[in-house]
């Protein structure tokens, strides 16, 4: 940064006090994101933060950033569509599990395998909360919701395996619960080229009484404190597949390769260095003549 | 003299029906001729039973035509299915090396054209395309065409290709012409000299992406979907060129959801798809409009209901664009209604949807989409202005702000000082969402019902720059046709052909259907002695949705869902049995 950064976390906020149940999850990483952007010194303009829908999705309301709501399930394309129109932006998908995992699980594959320099944070209670409480695709077996009165009946998904097998470049877990490091690990996955994935365990404290700040407490390690080597595919894979196997929970990178290119690096257009959202609208001459030749 | 010919290629998927159809176009072209180009085909990548049908004229070319007076016959199986009707007398060229036509059970009355293409061909080169050059020969002899400005098309296609590419198919093409001179083909018309052309050649789809292209796209996605996907890939081939981005995306929804993002962030984006992907799209055109994010959505139509015909024409989705989505938002819908009016609503498309700020869709049909036809060399130099984005926003900055039109400042990511927040929910005028803790509180009632106003007023500004629809042909007709969409020049011809014995009809032709011109369209139909509605759909769609938009009730339909174009001579017997009943 050339210009001096003066802003602070507080700088961040929209002034629009966020409606999340008091406890919930979602708090920490509003703060966590804002502190990530500060000590990256990224500008408010250059930051937009794209949600779905639920509660966690209400974040953008709460930041003074551009904030784009989509519908259900549709952040990742249109963070994706904001991100190749203009690349100098820092984007950041900020949605829950139901709505990446869920009604957007097809984008999110994509996303992974496409590696747009994208940022996508996914608030993960295991739960849909908005809708008051019903099983998501992270609910765990046999877990009492109000649409699995007699228990969930479905396999979870385990999203860390996909994304590391799509072929994400940036893999990490964060808590809600330990703020430092989910801080830390969103800073790093903002600063990482490509494709940044990061899901976080956030406890829904009203409807979610199996997975609670205390059950990750007791449950949560730091990878960072432990030998794992993030560039090993094998052993991240592995990593991410003991989610429930062990009753200990790995949090941050599990996997990071930097020597992929992006999408924006093999677009033939963005690496000749152009923003498409600013790019001048009228054709030239030269650019008519090949584009018509054909019809004659 | 006028000049009118219909010829019809006849072939397989493999065949390369398309390739030669447009180089024959061109060859046509090159003399001067107008032409307009359509291919019958079926949704298998090699077999089919397949047309390509070019009309050429030295007047406006209003249809592909019915019957055909030349056919080249490529295949013989798919000569079987594609009969000549009864009493045709077309002149049928075939390889007779390969078949004869024996057993097709062909009318008695064509004048059958055998000419050894296999042999022929066999003395140049192994090339199997060749045939088609020396059919093209034939052909040429039997139009009088002009041998130095075929060979300037052959050049021009294959020059890139060497001088080898270049001989061979001239060889192909002299021998084609001395064949049909020696057997003593017949001649439909008289050598002379042509001037040459400046036309283009180009389709429905191609010429709405050139369109949009002149009026700044930057962004397109789609995902693949008959006939929608020949915008992409006109629009890839040019890339690095063009310096857009072009994305196929894993579905429909993430193509819409990526133009939305694109557009936010300012780059003029539009995507395109058919009526199944149009479905996947619509709660995203809802968010773009309750957003009101600039956003072209291109739905071109073919046969449903579902998968329905994929690769056949209809005009059955007027009500699912009109309806698409929940609530109630501005959405303009645009229907282009032929080659060079596909262009000029891909300009417009982007600066309404910039201007105002709301999604316009614009229905296409596959007809149009895939039609070829020769149009003026089209001005693709523009001077593009942007629309209400504010490089230094105000301290007040509210980028939903009430205003006379509804349109409000806009910023775009990036901008100093133009944050703000915009969500699928309804909202007040910073941005913020209403639908949390504010919904339903006395003080925010009203703002949702301004919010509302503000949004829809913009179609109230936008009508009156829209150009009205215009009654063609004398005011006091017999019939007034009304159409839209691709069918336009269908039904002008069949007035022509209508005045030849002694029937007046005028014709209403809907190209902006919603907003709509209620007054003007209920003024001239309430003139009209008496109505007849011709699209291609089994309800009447159109004529349903005059009724509900200006009451007035058109007497007459003139219906076709069996996938094919309707057909001047369809509509000159439904007239005529209108005018005598009435």
């Amino acid at each position: 940064m050339s210009k001096e950064f003066n802003l602070t976390i507080k700088d961040y906020e929209s002034g629009f006090f966020p409606t999340w149940c008091p406890g919930c999850g979602n708090f920490s990483q509003w703060r966590a994101i804002r502190q990530a952007l500060v000590e990256l010194e990224i500008p408010k303009e250059e930051v937009v933060l794209v949600s779905g829908i639920g509660c966690s999705s209400h974040m953008p309301n709460f930041l003074d950033v551009y904030g784009l709501q989509t519908v259900h399930g549709r952040g990742i394309p249109a963070a994706t569509g904001i991100r190749l129109a203009n690349p100098e932006l820092t984007v950041i998908v900020y949605a829950g599990d139901g709505d990446i995992y869920g009604i957007g699980g097809n984008h999110f594959l994509h996303a992974c395998r496409r590696n747009v320099d994208i940022i996508t944070i996914v608030s993960n209670n295991f739960v849909y909360g908005l809708t008051t409480g019903q099983a998501s695709a992270t609910t765990p077996v046999g877990t009492f919701t109000r649409t699995t009165p007699r228990g969930s009946i479905e396999n979870p998904i385990n999203p860390l395996t996909v994304a590391i097998s799509a072929g994400a470049t940036f893999v990490a877990r964060g808590f809600s619960g330990d703020l430092k490091h989910l801080a830390q690990v969103l800073k790093e996955a903002i600063d990482h080229r490509g494709f940044a994935y990061v899901d976080v365990f956030s406890p829904c404290i009203t409807f979610n009484k199996n997975q609670t700040f205390d059950y990750f407490r007791e449950r949560v390690y730091r990878l960072e404190e432990t030998e794992h080597d993030k560039e090993d595919y094998f052993s991240a894979l592995d990593l991410s597949n003991q989610r429930f196997v062990k009753d200990k929970l790995p949090i941050g990178i599990f996997y990071q390769i930097e020597h992929k290119t992006t999408y924006e690096e093999r677009d033939f257009s963005l690496n000749q260095g152009i923003i498409p959202a600013h790019a001048p609208l009228d054709l030239t001459e030269e650019q008519i003549e090949t584009i018509t030749e054909e019809f004659y | 003299m006028k000049k009118d010919v219909i010829i019809r290629f006849v072939g397989s998927a493999g065949d390369g029906l398309v390739s030669i159809g447009i180089l024959f176009s061109k060859i046509l072209k090159k003399h001067n001729f107008n032409i307009l180009g359509f291919r019958s085909y079926q949704s298998v990548i090699r077999g089919g039973y397949n047309t390509y049908q070019i009309r050429a004229s030295n007047s406006k070319v209003l249809s592909v035509g019915e019957e055909a007076d030349i056919i080249f016959l490529l295949n013989k199986n798919v000569a079987k299915i594609h009969k000549p009707t009864k009493g045709s007398n077309a002149m049928v060229i075939y390889d007779n090396d390969s078949f004869d036509l024996e057993d097709l059970d062909y009318p008695e009355d064509i004048k059958k054209l055998p000419i050894p293409l296999a042999a022929i061909t066999k003395e140049i080169s192994k090339l199997r395309i060749l045939k088609n050059i020396v059919g093209f020969g034939a052909i040429s002899q039997i139009l009088g065409l002009d041998e130095t400005l075929i060979k300037e098309v052959i050049f021009e296609q294959f020059g890139s290709k060497g001088e080898e590419v270049i001989f061979t198919n001239n060889e192909a093409l002299e021998k084609g012409i001395k064949y049909a001179e020696d057997n003593n083909w017949p001649e439909l018309w008289e050598k002379h000299k042509y001037e040459k052309a400046q036309q283009m050649i180009i389709s429905g789809n191609e010429a709405l992406a050139l369109g949009m292209l002149s009026a700044g796209l930057k962004f397109y996605s789609g995902y693949p979907m008959t006939p929608a996907t020949s915008i992409v890939h006109y629009l890839t081939k040019y890339l690095p060129k063009l310096g857009i981005i072009v994305k196929q995306t894993e579905d429909e929804i993430a193509a819409i959801g990526m133009a939305v993002g694109a557009s936010y962030c300012g780059a003029r984006a539009a995507t395109g798809t058919s009526g199944g992907g149009f479905s996947l799209m619509t709660e995203i055109i809802g968010m773009a409009g309750i957003e009101e994010i600039p956003l072209v959505v291109i739905n071109s139509q073919r046969a449903g209901p579902s998968t329905g015909m994929a690769t056949k024409t209809e005009q059955a989705d007027l009500f699912q664009v009109y309806g698409a989505s929940q609530g109630e938002f501005p959405k303009v819908i645009i229907a282009p209604y032929d080659v060079e009016d596909a262009f000029n609503v891909g300009i417009e498309a982007l600066e309404i949807a910039e201007k105002y700020q709301v999604v316009v869709i614009v229905l296409m049909d596959l007809y149009l989409s895939e039609s070829n036809s020769t149009v003026r060399k089209l001005d693709l130099q523009r001077k593009n202005k942007r629309f209400e984005i504010l490089n230094n926003p105000p301290e007040d900055f509210k980028r939903y702000q009430f205003s006379e039109n509804g349109i409000s400042p806009r910023t775009i990511p990036g901008t100093k000082n133009g944050m703000f927040f915009t969500g699928s929910s309804e909202r007040n005028e910073e941005g913020t969402s209403l639908a949390s803790t504010l919904a339903g509180l006395p003080d925010t009632l009203p703002i949702r019902v301004k919010m509302v106003e503000k949004r829809m007023k913009k179609l109230d500004y936008l009508i009156q720059e829209l150009e009205k629809p215009k009654l063609e042909g004398p005011e006091n007709a017999e019939i007034t046709i009304v159409s839209w969409g691709s069918t336009i020049n269908i039904v002008r011809e069949a007035v022509l052909h209508l005045k030849e014995e002694g029937i007046t009809a005028n014709h209403l032709h809907l190209k902006y259907l919603n907003p709509f011109h209620e007054e003007v369209v209920t003024k001239i139909l309430q003139k009209a002695k008496t109505t007849l509605c011709v699209e291609q759909n089994f309800t009447g769609q159109l004529r349903d949705y005059i009724r509900m938009k200006t009451g007035v009730n058109i007497e007459y339909k003139l219906l076709r869902w069996d996938g094919e174009p309707i057909v001047t001579s369809q509509i000159v017997a439904k007239v005529k049995e209108v005018v005598k009943s009435e």
